[in-house]
């Protein structure tokens, strides 16, 4: 573990793996809902209609109980909350049950502890949602919510507290084109990004032995490692909707929305380390991810959980400083990948101006925390003695400005990776409208 | 208001730039972070005594006292008594500056049969072994003159062994009955022409980094019939401000030659390594003429789906690369408190071998326990390891034997 600003040097992967690998964790229903009117919104729920609940109890007061109000099809955020909440209180207890009671002997320690952060994120996420829902977030869904970028640049802090050190911010370029399929509530996504860090990054080695031996630098420390870098990724994002209720209105419960998901991808890092005076080495390391699978779960209009899970599996190739190629390795099945993400969408100006005028942009933001359980880039969290168990969390919040009945969107985001210390990074972009949208709708999706 | 604000937001800037000053490593101790811990067992592998005496742990090659390595954890014990405890196995030595006759010299952990001597102005003095003791105690005399070298060196034979385990934790008990074991398994390589030269314990030796564990695996340890070379695990480094660890053990990252093996042990202790021992790899992991090439430390840098890994990845792939370039022959881990061979890693086209074996008595959880060590053999042919099971007291057999790739020794 490095001092916990060193660790800042962590968190341009980090932004890779934000920006990319989790990505703004992004829905299939991409097309608005229309804003509810006041003769629309189903405030409580009546019954009888196809996509109204059967359930009465709205009309004795349980509003938490109740669809979201302003919603075109029935939500109850407040089960969907308390189910959200059960669920990861189960997975909490079946993982620190599996950690410490069965033991590493029967061999579960990587379910185990992905279980134990998947529930962490789904009760932290349930707590937090039904918070927001009573501060006013229990409401229809936000016409042009925050989604990932089309278009962006992710740059991540550098620097660091120690003499004689250099840690450079990095930063990465990144697509995200969608495509939008016809059914209009599922989507194909490209991702990818290039970049790395902006400089090189240099070690001291601190021995008392070897500052006293170097008398001409006065006693400070001589450095020993020099570290440069590229990093890329592409993948593939698809997701799609499932019917909603998957089942009949009759026994749904209205529980929210469900989408799968696969979410091939690639990670690719292309690093040139010198040690000491010994030459310089090249490693590539890459990363491969092709069977990620997922779920996100619209807990209410604005919230959602998503959950992504797949076998890993790492290539690292390398050149010696005496090699006149790089020597290719082959894959090795790695630890389990996965990624946990809870989000709350926050409308920012959804609001009637003072003055009565029209505002002439919708801006939206969003809060987003996250664990991702792969330390591929950048360090872990670590707790007394529990090391090397655990990925990294984030927490990032996105702003979104749409300019009125413009087609291209600015947005910004600025964010924290906790493992090993804080890693701050910041990200602004441009939405521009899906693949196909206006074949189909006559106008761009946004 | 806007001008409060604006001062506000520039003190605030400028105090938050303010705790960014640069200051050397470590100058706020938090031995959690494994540079402070470089830092700390550098020092305490160099030692001036009250009277002024300077003593140092040098690489056994050296032949100038200048500089150090940290092969051992020197202390100051009592009036007139030095204490030096060698950290690796096989040769070491000390070298010591401006030193008065009198001066007693306790140098522990090393093999009862290595040949200890001093080198001073009048020549080499023999010190003689005490029967079964891991220590020796060597008083400086007049006719040592004031620079002397206190140089070990333990005899080979081609082939021999090594006992590997890790993760003692909260089970000294069982760790004590390996350590039984040991003696048994030194007996039957001796007679086999294959002796045993000492044990290699791949960290976590304790459970809550507190001094009184690390005094008691010490004091069972000084009881064995050969030496032990440890590393530090993740557990032996949590404490933020009192690094019993190196003070009872020495260094986490050291380097030793053992007959025509060369053994690196690293401290990934926080789950990575310090940056500057990453920048002194290729240093440390030169075999020169060495036949064997071992590397030991606590976290395995590939984990596969054990769930024991790094608290960086990037910084294991860098190992395993760095190992593959150096032709490392045999990667030794704990942590993962189970019994696990990889012995075909691809990593650019070499293949490594990597043992966990984290069975030296940590809680293993509901499944039969499988308790004991590696045994590894090295030999001109080559290397082969199989697992001496040491059942848990009450138990009066073998309960899970051994794994694929490391099956149960005969």
């Amino acid at each position: 573990m490095r001092p916990r600003w060193r660790s800042l040097d962590t968190i341009a992967p980090a932004v890779a793996f934000v920006g990319f690998v989790g990505g703004t964790p992004d829905p299939a229903f991409a097309r608005p809902r229309p804003p509810a009117t006041a003769a629309s919104a189903p405030r409580v729920p009546a019954g009888g209609g196809p996509t109204q609940p059967r359930y009465r109890q709205c009309a004795r007061g349980f509003r938490w109980w109740c669809c979201i109000p302003a919603d075109e099809t029935c939500t109850r955020s407040g089960p969907a909350r308390l189910l959200l909440l059960s669920v990861g209180g189960l997975a909490v207890a079946g993982g620190v049950t599996s950690l410490f009671a069965l033991g590493d002997s029967l061999g579960g320690d990587d379910p185990a502890t992905l279980l134990l952060a998947t529930g962490t994120v789904a009760l932290a996420g349930a707590i937090a949602g039904a918070i927001a829902g009573r501060l006013g977030a229990d409401r229809g869904a936000v016409p042009d919510r925050v989604r990932t970028e089309t278009l962006g640049v992710t740059t991540g802090w550098g620097g660091t507290s120690v003499l004689d050190e250099h840690r450079p911010p990095s930063m990465l370029g990144h697509f995200a084109p969608t495509l939008r399929f016809s059914d209009g509530n599922s989507r194909l996504r490209l991702t990818g990004y290039v970049g790395g860090p902006l400089g090189r990054q240099t070690d001291v080695d601190p021995r008392p032995q070897v500052a006293m031996a170097a008398s001409d630098r006065d006693g400070t420390a001589p450095t020993v490692r020099r570290q440069r870098g590229v990093w890329a990724g592409i993948g593939l994002d698809m997701a799609v909707a499932l019917p909603y209720p998957v089942l009949s209105p009759r026994r749904s419960r209205f529980l929210g929305r469900a989408e799968l998901r696969w979410k091939p991808d690639f990670h690719y890092r292309r690093e040139f380390v010198e040690p000491g005076e010994h030459g310089e080495r090249m490693a590539e390391r890459a990363m491969l991810l092709p069977l990620t699978v997922g779920m996100r779960w619209h807990v209410s209009p604005r919230q959602r959980f998503t959950f992504y899970l797949g076998p890993r599996f790492d290539i690292v190739s390398i050149r010696g400083p005496g090699d006149a190629a790089l020597r290719r390795g082959k894959a090795e099945l790695g630890p389990m990948y996965a990624e946990v993400w809870y989000d709350i969408d926050i409308p920012l100006n959804s609001w009637p101006r003072i003055d009565g005028r029209p505002r002439r942009a919708v801006v939206n933001s969003q809060l987003s925390f996250a664990y991702i359980h792969s330390r591929f880039d950048g360090l872990g969290i670590n707790f007394r003695a529990v090391v090397g168990f655990l990925g990294p969390a984030y927490v990032r919040w996105y702003i979104r400005i749409r300019p009125k009945h413009a087609d291209v969107a600015v947005q910004a985001t600025v964010g924290a990776r906790i493992g090993g210390g804080f890693g701050l990074f910041g990200t602004v972009g441009l939405v521009l409208p899906d693949l196909r949208a206006k074949v189909r709708h006559g106008r761009f999706r946004r | 208001m806007m001008r409060r604000l604006a001062i506000g937001l520039a003190a605030s800037i400028g105090l938050g730039l303010g705790t960014t000053c640069a200051l050397p490593e470590c100058s706020r101790p938090d031995y959690r972070m494994p540079e402070c811990r470089v830092i700390l067992e550098n020092e305490l592998a160099r030692l001036r005594t009250p009277d002024g005496a300077e003593i140092r742990f040098q690489d056994p090659a050296a032949t100038s006292a200048e500089s150090w390595d940290a092969r051992g954890l020197l202390a100051w014990r009592s009036t007139g008594v030095v204490h030096a405890r060698v950290a690796g196995l096989g040769a070491f030595a000390l070298s010591l500056r401006d030193v008065r006759p009198g001066l007693a010299v306790h140098v522990t952990n090393i093999d009862p049969r290595a040949q200890v001597a001093v080198h001073g102005a009048a020549g080499a003095r023999t010190i003689a072994p005490r029967k079964g003791s891991l220590t020796r105690e060597i008083e400086l005399t007049a006719a040592d003159a004031s620079d002397v070298w206190i140089r070990g060196t333990t005899p080979c034979a081609p082939r021999f062994r090594l006992a590997l385990t890790a993760d003692i934790q909260t089970n000294p008990g069982q760790f004590r009955r390996i350590l039984e074991r040991l003696a048994r398994d030194a007996d039957e390589g001796e007679a086999q022409g294959e002796p045993l030269m000492g044990l290699l314990v791949a960290g976590d030796l304790s459970e809550w980094s507190r001094d009184e564990e690390f005094e008691h695996v010490e004091s069972l340890g000084a009881q064995a019939v050969v030496p032990m070379a440890t590393t530090a695990g993740n557990h032996d480094t949590f404490d933020r401000s009192r690094p019993f660890y190196s003070r009872r053990f020495g260094p986490g990252n050291h380097v030793f030659d053992l007959c025509d093996a060369r053994v690196v042990l690293l401290d990934s202790g926080s789950g990575m390594l310090a940056a500057s021992v990453e920048g002194r790899l290729p240093e440390l992991l030169d075999r020169g003429d060495a036949r064997h090439l071992l590397l030991g430390l606590h976290h395995p840098p590939y984990a596969a789906l054990t769930g024991a890994g790094w608290t960086n990845e990037e910084r294991a792939q860098w190992l395993l690369a760095e190992a593959a370039l150096a032709g490392v022959d045999v990667i030794v881990t704990g942590h993962k408190h189970e019994l696990r061979s990889y012995t075909d890693i691809d990593v650019g086209g070499a293949r490594l071998w990597q043992i966990i074996v984290g069975t030296a008595g940590a809680d293993q959880g509901l499944a039969l326990p499988r308790y004991g060590y590696v045994r590894l053999t090295l030999g001109p042919e080559g290397r082969s390891a199989c697992f001496v099971e040491v059942p848990p007291s009450g138990a009066d057999e073998a309960l899970r034997g051994g794994v694929p790739g490391l099956p149960a020794c005969p």
